[in-house]
């Protein structure tokens, strides 16, 4: 049976998984494009600020009521239409916010004024990862586009923790060291080397074959859900798995040191070889309850460093143009130090997108001078003291599913977000 | 008038604790096991079995049609409406008791299910037809009209809303407008459900407790006398060291005691225990310079080596103690409540020195030597490095309470000034009481301007005194364990406890000042009597079996699926709780709530007699069947049992493929996946690569009654050739499915077939090329040092099989 005729039985079966078998050198990888299943894009990367960054050090600056002590608001630099606090000074490595905002402030996508709705790190990481406060089930936005986009191939949905839910849709995969991907690619080979196969090709075609003649016979079994999910899965897993060895060609001969970096190695090799669809990063932890401005200084230019990084790099590898990012923190930080010179858990915060299909240089969305949110038109995206909503993590999730056209998806369908149509936000993507 | 946001915790732990109704469901059929390899039919069972829900505490239904209760008054009003949102507040000790509208749960006491269920009915039949102003009383007050205490509890374009309306309509004998409601009646639960053969049962068990395949004779006594005996070989298998280890790595997934900060000893204070590191006398490089040190004793030295060894060996068993202390109760019997409860902490020889209590010890190790070997122990109140004493105890000894006061354990989850004791609070709502705190968050409307506009919001604030009414006192029955530097568990804080917080207590008995000592020891007590541990404690062992929670009740009521999933949910509670009072029952020997469980159909489903299409059955069915992604290490274990030697590549030390196969680390990783990537599908075709090269040739070099996999056929035998070699083949591909796979196939069954066609093709394939060698491979096929012959390609062909075999899902899945 010809592969992709099994892959629509599967389809019909309601298994929906099967792979390319790719090539290995970066010749074969280019021919791959020509495949169907190699997935091309658009890629979404989520960088999670975990712990609960100050975006009043960021995107959203104050500098009065004591709020920030490293600036005043006579200190606020503006970029375009970004407000953003000077940090230039104060920090140590990574990149400030003026270099950031200076190179991509034309990009970005500032909403200020989110609501978390609680404060606790658990249920408000869940609740910016999937839209959903009260449920463990739904999946993460990362995760629902991979399972929707892209299932068929083997890194669909790359995480590097935070809150990293499927919702049973799509397999996660963790790959905690670039080598790691190497190690993988020729897994038919002795020590992964091609030229030293386990077995003459012709048994590997025969064992092949086999496999996939069981798996035909059994859609037509009579079969538990969990035994049809898990069979399918596993076929797929294993058939998809021969596509890995397209990713060693763009497996950096070194790793970096900082945290972001490396993780942007691993999803962007897997980006460009097209074994993966959404990556979700993670740095910590910005919980800064003591020493709020020395743990934000030090992390946030780490985590804007990270973005370049990552960007930079998928300008090398040609994929810039297909990316799009959500860069986000479970939490705000208090508008007051606490005795420890820290700042404590706050329910309104901010988010930053930026890539394909995203209209940059522009803010929505606003906190008053003591980090209060200010209620938005969601026609107008203006804010609206008085008739406005508030924009929580379920608004800017039914966005990104529209943003990346899977809302109405069989899969986006099983965990609706129920915005009501007069809370929806109208033209947020610009 | 009463404000519904401080109902919102009581709301947490009724969505969590509150069960629902029902109906319809719970006539759980179970196989009568007959030591034959069929398939049994759930439903058809011929009588009951020992495990059979006939010897079980009867449950007054057994579908919809023995209901005086209307389907939609169960299924919509009660299920979407009534025990999600009235019953909050409308229940004899609810905000709402003196109202006439008083409910009554019917998840309390599932044997008065229909009773209550009535009792209910009445109660809502009666608002809804009692008129006020020309309108349903129902309809008014959820609307928040005559003085509703609760306020607007549902909007009247909400779909509860709806739904009361569409009763209001039906008790007043009016057309109901509304939907047809579904006119299925629910079959019982496992009807057409097959059960797993007994043999296959036993395997599984042996496989995924012990580590091992069953035995001839457990094989033979389960042929004797089918699903009878496989109590006594639990009881058997319960006794190996192998489920110990299992039990303990399988409370580690749970508890994720061994990643704490530091390691080993770091969870002893050296202000408490100097004799911490015990082992630094021991160093062969105790006094030298450094450079003497790297000259005289590298690494690689011998004695070096055997320090190391000790170091490792010591961490180890810190780490491991807690972990011994559950194995020490289930080994020995002991009411596994005292895992809240014991006075007394395991310590080996090692530990023991770490504890400073090695000298009054050492007599009652069997091997003072023996890093492994724990005992129990009481150690004295804690003093300074000096001697002096800082820790009150009116015993003299350290107040222990099981893992609660375990310095791993507290080490394990610390506190902070912010959260000030709060993380433990949540795990230990968590582990032993099986409430997540922070599962369903309450959202409120606007969290900032509530912690703004008080002075102690978690203390005044109605949306934050709801939770934090029950977790501070609790925070602070752990006072005195508040060590914010990292550096060991215990010293109270120096500014007394906290006074803006509750006091300290358990829900709404305080601590008495007298207790304060032994204030974990109090909730300790306190916890083995809460009717929420043991089902925990039962939801542990169903976590340990099946590699995942149990359900959760469905949330959307707007699903279609609703109560398809509520019933699905339902039953596997009502067959946890039913374990949970055998396993009280029997004086929480957690033995038989395994015993229990493995017995249960959950874990014995093994697929369905026919192909189900109906969607609500379907969605019932949906979590059934184990059907579990082995861990790395269940994998491992496995190919071990089945090979005779283990792989090592997913769990050694220095595996690189632990994490990429989904395994945890118990510190930054802590969640195992259940679903295969990619890249572990490439790590499962290495495995099977790997472990066939490793084994096949190999096997084949020894005497046929000394083989694992091949002991029938030998590499002359050669397909297409005469009717006997045929069948011979075909005999040690059966032999190979029922040890790799665990089937008792047929010579004859299309398995069988699919797997000949691949050896014959194989060879086939390779009679037919040019330029194959006549020996076997280099990397695979070699014995001490010399490559087999394989003139006839039957070596690499059975190679190759094995390979196939490795790759499936009955091999990879338990």
């Amino acid at each position: 049976m010809q592969r992709r005729g099994f892959l629509k039985l599967c389809g019909a079966a309601g298994l929906g998984f099967a792979a390319p078998v790719g090539p290995s050198s970066i010749s074969r990888a280019a021919a791959a494009k020509a495949d169907p299943s190699n997935y091309e894009g658009p890629y979404y990367v989520v960088f999670n600020a975990s712990g609960g960054w100050d975006t009043t050090y960021l995107m959203d600056p104050k500098g009065v009521n004591e709020l920030n002590r490293l600036y005043k608001e006579g200190d606020i630099l503006t970029e375009g239409n970004h407000r953003l606090a000077p940090n230039a000074a104060h920090i140590e490595a990574g990149m400030s916010n003026e270099d950031f905002f200076k190179k991509y402030g034309n990009e970005l996508l500032v909403l200020n004024g989110l609501d978390y709705s609680v404060n606790n790190h658990s249920p408000c990481s869940r609740y910016m990862a999937t839209g959903k406060l009260d449920s463990l089930a739904y999946p993460t936005f990362a995760a629902l586009a991979a399972a929707c986009k892209g299932p068929e191939v083997p890194l669909a949905f790359l995480t590097f923790g935070n809150y990293s839910s499927t919702g049973n849709l799509v397999p996660m995969a963790r790959v905690p060291y670039l080598n790691s991907l190497n190690n993988l690619a020729n897994a038919d080979g002795i020590n992964g080397s091609a030229r030293n196969p386990y077995h003459d090709g012709f048994v590997i075609d025969r064992i092949e074959r086999a496999l996939q003649q069981q798996m035909k016979a059994r859609i037509s079994q009579a079969r538990l859900s969990r035994v049809e999910r898990s069979q399918s899965m596993l076929y797929a897993a294993q058939l998809n798995s021969k596509a890995l060895e397209r990713v060693t060609p763009f497996v950096p001969k070194t790793s970096p040191k900082e945290q972001l970096s490396r993780q942007a190695d691993i999803a962007l090799a897997s980006f460009k070889a097209g074994v993966c669809v959404s990556a979700n990063l993670n740095i910590g932890t910005f919980d800064s309850h003591k020493d709020n401005d020395i743990d934000q200084m030090k992390l946030l230019p780490q985590l804007l460093a990270g973005v370049d990084y990552f960007v930079r790099r998928a300008e090398e590898l040609e994929i810039r143009d297909k990316l799009v990012f959500v860069i986000q923190s479970e939490m705000g930080r208090t508008p007051k130090y606490n005795n420890n010179n820290g700042k404590d858990h706050w329910s309104v915060g901010s988010v930053m997108f930026m890539g394909r299909g995203i209209q940059g240089d522009r803010v929505i969305g606003a906190t008053d001078e003591k980090q209060f949110l200010v209620p938005i038109d969601p026609k107008t995206l203006s804010t609206d003291k008085e008739e406005g909503v508030r924009v929580r993590p379920e608004h800017i999730h039914a966005q990104l599913r529209t943003l990346a056209g899977i809302e109405s998806h069989e899969f986006s369908k099983q965990f609706p977000l129920k915005v009501p149509e007069q809370e929806t936000l109208k033209n947020l993507w610009g | 008038m009463f404000d519904r946001r401080r109902l919102l915790f009581a709301e947490l732990f009724l969505v969590l604790l509150v069960a629902s109704c029902q109906f319809g469901a719970v006539a759980i059929s179970t196989a009568q096991g007959n030591g034959k390899n069929k398939k049994q039919s759930g439903a058809s069972s011929p009588k009951p079995s020992p495990i059979d829900p006939g010897d079980r505490p009867e449950v007054d239904h057994r579908g919809p049609g023995c209901f005086v209760v209307d389907n939609f008054f169960a299924d919509e009003v009660w299920a979407k409406v009534g025990e999600r949102t009235c019953l909050k507040c409308h229940n004899a000790k609810g905000d709402a008791s003196g109202s006439e509208f008083v409910l009554r749960d019917p998840a309390r006491d599932r044997t008065k299910r229909d009773e209550v269920l009535r009792h209910n009915r009445v109660a809502f039949a009666k608002m809804a037809s009692t008129l006020a102003d020309g309108k349903s009383r129902l309809l008014r007050k959820i609307a928040g009209d005559l003085d509703h205490g609760g306020k607007q509890v549902l909007k009247p374009d909400s779909t509860g809303y709806k739904i009361l309306a569409r009763f209001v309509r039906r008790v007043s004998g009016k057309p109901d407008d509304g939907p047809a409601v579904a006119d299925y009646d629910a079959p019982p639960f496992f009807d057409g459900v097959e059960m797993m053969p007994p043999q296959r049962l036993l395997r599984r068990i042996t496989l995924s407790l012990a580590a091992r395949l069953p035995t001839k004779d457990e094989r033979a006594a389960v042929e004797r006398d089918g699903l009878e005996a496989v109590n006594s070989i639990l009881d058997s298998v319960m006794k190996d060291d192998a489920f110990y280890d299992r039990l303990q790595e399988a409370f580690n997934d749970i508890l994720l005691v061994r990643g704490y900060d530091g390691g080993g000893e770091g969870a002893l204070s050296y202000e408490h225990f100097k004799t911490r590191l015990w082992y630094q006398d021991r160093s062969p490089r105790k006094g030298l310079s450094p450079e003497k040190q790297r000259e005289l004793f590298p690494y690689s030295h011998p004695k070096m080596i055997a320090y190391t060894k000790l170091v490792n060996d010591y961490r180890e068993g810190m780490l491991r103690e807690p972990l011994e202390l559950i194995a020490h109760i289930v080994r020995n019997e002991r009411p596994f409540t005292e895992i809240v409860t014991a006075d007394y902490i395991m310590v080996s020889p090692y530990t023991a020195r770490g504890y400073g209590v090695y000298d009054e010890l050492q007599d009652k190790f069997n091997d003072p030597d023996d890093p492994f070997e724990f005992i129990p122990t009481k150690i004295k109140s804690l003093t300074d490095r000096n001697g002096r004493k800082v820790q009150e105890s009116a015993t003299g000894f350290f107040p222990h309470a099981g893992l609660l006061s375990s310095f791993q354990y507290l080490k394990r989850y610390p506190t902070t000034e912010t959260n000030r004791n709060r993380l433990r609070v949540r795990m230990y709502f968590l582990h032993f009481l099986g409430i997540d705190l922070m599962q369903l968050a309450p959202r409120v409307n606007d969290a900032a301007a509530i912690t703004a506009q008080y002075e102690i919001p978690t203390m005044q604030a109605a949306d934050c005194v709801v939770c934090h009414k029950v977790m501070d006192p609790v925070a602070g029955l752990l006072q005195d364990y508040y060590v914010v530097d990292g550096k060991g568990i215990y010293g109270p804080r120096k500014d007394g406890w906290y006074k803006d917080m509750f006091a300290p207590g358990l829900e709404n008995e305080g601590l008495p000042d007298n207790e304060r000592w032994r204030s974990l020891q109090w909730l300790g007590e306190r916890t083995a009597k809460d009717p929420r541990f043991p089902v925990a404690m039962v939801e542990h062992v169903w976590y340990i079996l099946t590699g995942r929670k149990p359900l959760l009740p469905p949330e959307d009521i707007d699903d279609p699926l609703f109560s398809a999933k509520r019933r699905a949910y339902r039953v596997q509670r009502d067959e946890t709780e039913r374990i949970a009072d055998v396993f009280v029952e029997a004086d929480f020997n957690l033995k038989v709530a395994f015993k229990e469980l493995v017995q249960s159909p959950y874990y014995r489903v093994d697929g369905l007699a026919s192909t189900v299409n109906n969607p609500r059955r379907r969605a019932e069915l949906d979590d059934v069947g184990l059907v579990r992604l082995l861990t790395p290490e269940q994998l491992e274990r496995k190919l071990t049992a089945v090979f005779g030697q283990e792989w090592g590549r997913l769990t050694h030390r220095e595996s690189k493929f632990k994490i990429l196969y989904g395994g945890i680390d118990s510190k930054a990783v802590t969640e195992r996946m259940t679903d295969p990537s990619g890249a572990m599908g490439a790590i499962q075709r290495i495995m099977s690569n790997d472990v066939a090269c490793k084994n096949v040739a190999l096997d084949f070099s020894r005497e046929p009654s000394d083989r694992l996999l091949f002991p029938n056929i030998d590499l002359s035998v050669v397909p297409g050739g005469d009717a006997e070699a045929k069948a011979r083949i075909r005999q040690a591909i059966v032999h190979l499915h029922q040890r790799l796979l665990g089937r008792e196939h047929a010579t004859d069954h299309p398995e069988v077939e699919r797997t000949y066609e691949l050896f014959a093709g194989i060879v086939g394939d390779a009679k037919a090329a040019k330029g194959l060698e006549k020996v076997g491979s280099y990397s695979c096929d070699r014995v001490d040092g010399k490559r087999l012959d394989d003139p006839n390609y039957t070596l690499r062909a059975w190679r190759g099989v094995v390979t196939y075999l490795l790759r499936q899902h009955d091999f990879l899945y338990e």
